[in-house]
């Protein structure tokens, strides 16, 4: 932490006098250069943090360019202002451009967000108020009392503020609750959801994020340039951006910078020999991906990585802590906490729930039973949300949730984990747990700005409670773990620590015990009975009985799609539709007696 | 606290160095000796980069006939590219790149928003630019260090539309532009040519820059039966409109610009299709007069390919330029631009005499295509 505050103390200072040491044309790149790394810490916002293919960015520039552009010249607005309603206009553009991502992802938002940015190029070389092909020139340069702003020397200055600002934001974000909520979408969006996280307007943050960035850049490109073109934002800067977040390792803000201005030297020591330019700039975007897949940012920590693994010791393994049962609570036991009324599930010809109504009280726990495919996990993601049913209810707590959307559920008091675990991969365990803590509104995002100290209070306060949780559940030694690089069932502990940590009234376990060995699965049952004890009712589907048998009060076994027995496990033990179903056929059964 | 007293000295220094601005802008780019250093700034990559090479090919073909005679006042011309890749942010940096390594001069670029986005920084630096653009824009940004080594494209439209409607009387015409930087800038020369005459388009098409099949706008423009139909689109594109349209079994007359006269629209269009096509341009043909057919030998003799325009506009301003280094005992900046615009030329697009603009030829002539052949045409 120390080194890393002064490493940032010196590049500061360095960055403060660099203007001394460089002539009229080096300061000129490096303002050019600073533009780009603003464009491309959006960019890595939008793009590396939440997920979301963006290549539009360049029109989110273009916009802020061009908005300035217009309201100097044409309505005779000062600079300031222009620049003010360009980053609104910016803004408004963005959430434009985001509402594909509502529908699709990947790339086919890659390809809907690249039309976008072509349609821009497109409307301004032909609109009249954007003077088509020949540009807007004679931008006024931004006027501030004492400073003269069209010296480049000077305008670096107002241009370093403006990026160690957004920089700073950027990382504040990212470090923080929205932007651990937006990486957690990135690596799963089902997952993300399930914990409450309102996925529409995440991503719709995102590319406001994004816009924001793109429209700072955007001014203060009309502030340098002072003319703005068709040509200056066109698809090649698009991919020049891709290039650059790519290079630098996109989920690295920093990274994005270093890839920024490291593609922006090599583009200008390279306009001297034009004959190898593309060539060379070619081979140093592919030799960067064969060769440092993470970027440039991931390469201390991949040398890192390589020296441990020749140095052969790692150091003594983490291990596993016992589970410290939770306070016991009294509950309110009895009350039906939800109800499954005779719900219906249609896979195209494929019938998976047929007419399925459960009713679980609080503070039980409930089993799910049955063979493979009767059902049981369509099941839980009619409840949760995932799936909608062709027919019936989903009453919770007293509320119809039929179709609602996971993250509602979620809210409402539901949490699951998933039959083949869903934990963010690219994010610590502790953040994996912090995700689930926060229990904000996504609409509260406007306290960065306004309350920042807010942020970091409630953000402090969230950690104390991921040390409780880490502790409670014997996971402290793992918390700044990848959840990959841990045993199979560390990371099932990790799933349900997760969704208990979203303090959840009704909590869905989808094969829990799967993989687990004897005593992994005796521990289980210790945290599920303490889960319960602490107030809450869990419904568990499982496939080892003894687990079932001994852990649950009331058991319900689908078969088929339907509900063939429900009640105490020495009732359905003995049930006959239930000896029928795992045992196959009574009649074959019979006649292999006789 | 060692290091926290260390901290605060730093501070303090980068407090009181703040308060004097950097910058020190005071070296001067003519020095009395070595070889005159003239930049070419071109895209010579990307999507424009055909122009860019042409443009460079002219540019070094007057600069070795100079150089081959001795140079200016015994001083060789160092001739330096540097490629913009078709990019107004890389052409600033341009800018300023040539101003800190002592060029006195620069010849381009041909891509009008690259040459607007410089004008201010090279008018600031005082480095006179014989651009190959022909965007209005250009004269707009009223730099005296700014000169055209051709005409307007308001020039070439202008004098299209009195040619055909002054001249031949037509006034049942078409329009099909397309929605490129190009096609927009002729569009809107053309059709204000037409309307200072009077003259409303029967159609006014707009297709895309890379659209490839046009029977809907021509099935449409042919319902109108023009006499004319005017093209503002580039030479692949012009071409296959061109071809399309006889498909069709439309007879009208094709007229365009520059584009239109070029051996690659004849070729795209095939020569029978073309034939009987109007074109404006400064410059029509590589024979068509002795100078020119003296220009388009050593050109073919230096790079083994066919002169075109764009080389013989970069050859005149090049020539320009170098004449007015002599006159002007190789003076620079302010020195240099008014020696340029003193410059009477007599060269293959025609006689150079720049006004304040920086304009230096205002007509353009009239060609038709005639056997695969431009030829001028009889007035």
């Amino acid at each position: 932490m120390r080194t890393k505050l002064l490493v940032g103390a010196a590049l500061a200072v360095v960055a403060w006098f660099l203007p001394y040491g460089l002539d009229s044309y080096a300061i000129h790149v490096v303002n050019v250069i600073l533009i780009f790394a603003i464009l491309a810490v959006g960019l890595g916002l939008v793009m590396g943090i939440a997920g979301q293919v963006n290549l539009s960015q360049v029109a989110f520039f273009g916009v802020g360019a061009y908005a300035t552009a217009i309201l100097t010249t044409h309505a005779g607005l000062g600079f300031w202002v222009s620049g003010l309603l360009a980053i609104a206009a910016t803004v408004l553009i963005g959430i434009v451009i985001g509402t594909p991502a509502l529908r699709v992802q990947s790339h086919y938002l890659g390809i809907v967000t690249l039309g976008l940015a072509l349609a821009f190029t497109n409307w301004v070389t032909n609109a009249e108020v954007a003077g088509g092909a020949e540009g807007i020139s004679g931008i006024p340069s931004p006027e501030l009392p004492g400073v003269d702003l069209s010296s480049e020397y000077l305008y670096y200055y107002l241009e370093l503020i403006v990026f160690a600002v957004a920089l700073a934001f950027g990382l504040f974000v990212v470090r923080t609750a929205l932007g651990r909520r937006m990486r957690a979408m990135r690596d799963d969006a089902l997952a993300a959801g399930a914990l409450g996280a309102e996925v529409p307007m995440l991503r719709m943050t995102a590319f406001m994020l994004a816009s924001v960035y793109g429209g700072l850049a955007g001014v203060l490109y009309a502030g340098l340039i002072r003319y703005v073109a068709p040509e200056s934002f066109n698809i090649a800067n698009m991919f020049l951006l891709l290039a650059m977040v790519i290079i630098g390792g996109r989920q690295s803000l920093i990274g994005c910078v270093v890839g920024a201005i490291s593609l922006a030297l090599v583009r200008e020591m390279l306009v001297d020999h034009p004959t190898i330019a593309q060539l060379a700039y070619g081979s140093v975007v592919v030799l960067v991906v064969v060769f440092a897949p993470t970027g440039l940012a991931g390469l201390p920590r991949r040398a890192r990585a390589y020296l441990d693994h020749r140095r052969g010791a790692r150091g003594t393994a983490a291990q596993l802590g016992a589970f410290q049962p939770y306070e016991p609570a009294a509950s309110a036991s009895g009350d039906e906490l939800l109800a499954v009324q005779g719900v219906s599930k249609q896979f195209r010809g494929l019938k998976a729930l047929d007419d399925v109504s459960l009713t679980v009280a609080a503070g039980e726990i409930r089993g799910i039973v049955g063979p493979n495919g009767s059902g049981k996990t369509t099941l839980f993601n009619v409840i949760s949300g995932l799936y909608k049913p062709t027919r019936g209810r989903v009453v919770f707590r007293g509320t119809d949730m039929t179709g609602r959307a996971p993250y509602r559920l979620a809210r409402a008091g539901m949490a699951r984990t998933f039959q083949n675990l869903r934990l963010f991969g690219d994010l610590t365990v502790e953040e994996n747990l912090l995700v689930a803590l926060d229990r904000s509104r996504t609409l509260s995002a406007w306290r960065y700005l306004l309350r920042p100290l807010n942020v970091l209070r409630r953000d402090r306060a969230l950690r104390r409670s991921a040390t409780d949780v880490l502790h409670r559940y014997g996971l402290t030694q793992f918390a700044s773990l990848a959840p990959k690089s841990l045993p199979y069932g560390i990371q099932r502990r990790v799933e349900i620590a997760r969704a208990v940590a979203a303090d959840p009234a009704l909590l869905l376990l989808d094969e829990p015990a799967a993989g687990l060995n004897g005593e992994e699965v005796r521990q289980l049952a210790e945290i599920v009975r303490s889960i319960r004890d602490s107030g809450r009712t869990v419904i568990i589907i499982e496939h080892n009985m003894g687990l079932v048998m001994s852990l649950c009060e009331q058991i319900t076994v689908l078969a088929g799609g339907r509900v063939i027995a429900e009640g105490t496990p020495s009732h359905v033990a003995g049930h006959p539709a239930v000896i029928e179903a795992y045992l196959g056929d009574t009649g074959e059964f019979e006649g292999a007696t006789r | 606290m060692v290091r926290m007293r260390a901290t605060l000295a730093v501070l303090a220094v980068v407090l009181a160095a703040g308060c004097s601005a950097p910058g020190s802008d005071s070296e001067d780019a003519g020095s009395d000796s070595g070889p005159i250093k003239i930049a070419v700034v071109d895209a010579q990559s990307g999507q424009l980069s055909s122009l860019g090479a042409w443009e460079l090919k002219g540019a070094r073909l007057a600069v070795d006939e100079w150089n081959a005679q001795g140079g200016v006042n015994g001083r060789q011309i160092q001739l330096d590219v540097f490629d913009d890749q078709g990019d107004p942010t890389i052409g600033t940096n341009l800018a300023r790149k040539i101003d800190s390594e002592g060029y006195i001069a620069m010849i381009g670029t041909a891509e009008s928003a690259v040459t607007i986005a410089m004008a201010p920084l090279l008018k600031q630096a005082e480095i006179p630019n014989i651009t190959s653009g022909q965007s209005p824009g250009l004269v707009a940004t009223k730099s005296e260090f700014l000169f055209l080594n051709g005409p307007t494209s308001t020039t070439y439209d202008e004098t299209l539309a009195k040619h055909i409607v002054d001249q031949e009387g037509i006034k049942s015409i078409a329009m099909i532009t397309n929605n490129g930087g190009y096609g927009k800038g002729e569009h809107d020369a053309f059709l204000k040519a037409l309307r200072s005459r009077g003259v409303t388009p029967l159609a006014d098409q707009v297709v895309t820059a890379d659209q490839k099949d046009f029977s809907a706008v021509l099935t449409s423009i042919r319902q109108k039966n023009p006499k004319v139909i005017f093209l503002g689109a580039e030479e692949v594109e012009s071409g296959l409109i061109v071809k399309q349209a006889r498909d069709l079994g439309i007879t009208a007359t094709f007229a365009g610009a520059a584009p239109q006269g070029t051996p690659v629209f004849i070729d795209t269009a095939g020569a029978k299709n073309a034939e009987g096509a109007i074109v404006s341009s400064p410059y029509l043909s590589n024979d068509i007069d002795e100078a020119s057919k003296k220009f388009a030998a050593a050109y073919k003799a230096k790079f083994n390919e066919e002169a075109e325009l764009h080389g013989a506009k970069a050859y005149d301003g090049t020539q320009i330029l170098l004449t007015a280094l002599k006159t002007s005992n190789v003076a620079s900046g302010k020195q240099l631009a008014d020696a340029i615009r003193a410059t009477k030329h007599d060269g293959l697009l025609g006689d150079f005499a720049f006004d304040e603009t920086g304009v230096g030829i205002f007509e353009t002539s009239i060609g038709v295509i005639k056997g695969g052949k431009l030829v001028a045409a009889e007035s």
